[in-house]
């Protein structure tokens, strides 16, 4: 009797224990396969604090903090160099014009001549002296009131002080793309020119340049 | 769903004699393995589906981020509340720079059992370009002209992907803005403009004139949209779109100009021809297909065997392992999700158009008429602006019919 109750069982045994382990294991594999719908970092992302001078996580190629920060280094330091800065009888005035934009990125074209300015003016120690322009409209309406005597001054208000500029120091960003279906590379040149606005001479020139390239998942081509 | 078990039942040898305790047992246990494959691969099913039509509401957010931006972006143009547009452009451009090479949205995209709109959305080019081009106009509007070129630049490099070469950054008014702005900046525009009139297909743009200070930007009618065609959803296809209006005729004082289309949207969406993508939902499509061919197969073929041959037979054995494989197969292949992402910047123009004035500096106001092909005025927008010596002044009139 037992011997017959067993005997339907025999194929039933191979079965399961070939088919059931592969079929959970599939189904568990699918499953946990859906515990996460598309959410990104669902947890979030810690803050992290990075050099400028880095490239950080989230890039592209387009012009980021680490060229500015390179670029403006690498012309400060040229800039110190220049024989009218370094070994002139008085430190030089400069004033800062517009970095004119000819690439394909919109950028905030003061933050180069700014990182520029401020970089010299950390290291130069006074060997060079810029002046404020771009406030100019401030400037005059405060040196207005001093003269009709709406405010104090501790000089002679009549007296023309604002200074002119020994030098222009400006600059031009161009820039070369290519792009198709293998990604996208990006080329871009940073000039900068010392000029002597009574002679219109060039009397310092430097460039740098970066070249980036990468190309998007294909979920985007 | 759930199969016919009388194969099964064959094929466990379920009619030869044994006890009755016995055969309860077994039932039991068949149904109870059987139903928990379904049970969890059900759930799996539910799991899936509500991933992809989308997960949780900050997973969606977080996907459609830039959708959003894009059509805030549009309804402030038509708004004309051009300060607030710069925000979600800002933040779309931004977006746009960066590359998704290791994007985790992306990859989860191209795999078989996620639908396509998983992706972070960025929109196809036709969208991307647009992004662009809003974003120049408002540089322009402040000014900052060469930073407007910037962003026409990048329009037409987000268009450089056609499968054409003839349809390659093709956007006649980029190409003809970024002349004009370079010659407005005493560079020599006459590149920009070649290429302009190059692509026309439109109108054809009248040359480059440095000396206009009032520039006029129309757009007329309503952009493409996107469907998903095929079997399975898996072609990326549009429904064109569509302009009453063909023309804006401009008044200002004494001054008249027609405005005319360079650019039609729905062109720029149809002609971009085959994605990467698309040969990667053709392919999920091809899987899908065949695990549900092989599914149906083994289904049948596991019942044919269990149903016809001696009970505990080892060919009893082999169909009910087809039966169940087939299942499996079946239930892979109704996960597999090639239905290509049909998410669209919705309130997109479908032709733009562009005009220049010269006028002085001052106060002055003026009408735009929309007119459609039988001349037939649709609407008119009244506009009062000032003209500032020594910069140029930007008009922007959205389509309302």
């Amino acid at each position: 009797m037992k011997f017959s109750l067993m005997k339907p069982l025999r194929p039933l045994q191979p079965l399961f224990s070939s088919l059931w382990i592969p079929s959970f294991w599939i189904a568990v594999v699918l499953t946990a396969g859906c515990t996460s719908p598309g959410v990104q970092r669902p947890g979030g992302s810690r803050v992290t604090e990075i050099r400028a001078d880095e490239r950080g996580r989230v890039a592209g190629t387009g012009i980021e903090s680490q060229d500015l920060v390179a670029v403006a280094d690498k012309m400060a330091r040229s800039l110190l160099n220049v024989p009218q800065v370094a070994q002139g009888p008085t430190a030089p005035r400069i004033v800062l014009e517009p970095v004119l934009n000819e690439t394909r990125f919109a950028i905030n074209k003061e933050m180069f001549l700014d990182r520029i300015r401020i970089g010299l003016n950390q290291k130069a120690a006074g060997r060079m002296i810029f002046l404020a322009r771009d406030r100019m409209a401030s400037l005059e309406k405060e040196r207005e009131l001093k003269r009709t005597g709406a405010v104090t001054s501790s000089t002679d208000p009549q007296l023309q002080e604002f200074k002119g500029a020994d030098f222009f120091l400006t600059g031009k960003l161009q820039s070369l793309t290519t792009r198709n279906s293998k990604g996208v590379s990006d080329y871009v040149l940073y000039s900068f020119q010392l000029i002597d606005p009574r002679t219109s001479e060039i009397v310092w020139e430097d460039a740098a340049e970066v070249k980036k390239e990468g190309s998007e998942d294909a979920a985007y081509r | 769903m759930i199969p016919d078990l009388a194969g099964v039942k064959t094929a466990m040898g379920w009619g030869s004699p044994g006890g009755r305790a016995c055969r309860r047992v077994t039932g039991v246990m068949a149904r109870v393995l059987l139903g928990a494959i379904f049970c969890v691969l059900g759930g799996f099913l539910g799991g899936c589906a509500n991933a992809g039509s989308g997960g949780t509401a900050g997973g969606r957010a977080e996907r459609d981020r830039l959708l959003h931006a894009y059509r805030e972006a549009a309804e402030r143009m038509k708004a004309r509340q051009f300060t607030e547009a710069k925000i979600p452009l800002d933040e779309s451009i931004a977006a746009l720079g960066g590359l998704t090479a290791g994007d985790r949205s992306a990859r989860q995209a191209r795999g078989l059992f996620r639908k396509e709109d998983v992706k972070n959305f960025r929109g196809e080019p036709y969208e991307r370009v647009m992004a662009y081009y809003y974003r120049g106009i408002l540089y322009w509007m402040d000014g900052e002209m060469d930073n407007a070129r910037a962003c026409f630049r990048s329009g037409q490099i987000q268009d450089a992907e056609a499968e054409d070469g003839r349809y390659r950054s093709d956007y006649v008014l980029l190409d003809y803005l970024d002349g004009l702005a370079t010659a407005k900046l005493a560079g020599d525009g006459s590149d920009g403009f070649r290429r302009a009139v190059a692509n026309v297909r439109g109108a054809t743009p009248p040359p480059l004139d440095p000396a206009a200070n009032v520039l006029v930007f129309i757009e007329m009618g309503k952009g493409p949209a996107k469907v998903a065609a095929g079997g399975h959803g898996e072609r990326l296809q549009y429904v064109p779109g569509s302009a009453r209006a063909v023309s804006v005729r401009v008044q200002v004082g004494a001054q008249g100009l027609a405005v005319p289309w360079y650019d039609d949207l729905t062109f720029q969406a149809t002609s971009r021809g085959g994605r990467v993508m698309d040969g990667i939902l053709a392919n999920k499509a091809r899987f899908k297909e065949g695990t549900g061919a092989f599914g149906d197969a083994a289904i049948l073929s596991g019942a044919v065997l269990g149903s016809q041959q001696g009970h505990g037979s080892n060919v009893d054995e082999i169909g009910a392992g087809l039966l169940i494989a087939g299942v499996l197969s079946k239930i892979v292949s109704s996960v597999t999700t090639p239905r290509a992402d049909v998410r669209c910047w919705d309130n997109l123009p479908n032709t733009l158009g562009f005009g220049a004035l010269s006028l002085p500096p001052g106060s002055h106001s003026g009408t735009a008429e929309f007119i459609d092909s039988a001349g037939q005025v649709l609407s008119t927008q009244s506009v009062s602006f000032t003209v500032v010596a020594g910069r140029d002044t930007v008009l922007f009139f959205p389509d309302h019919n």
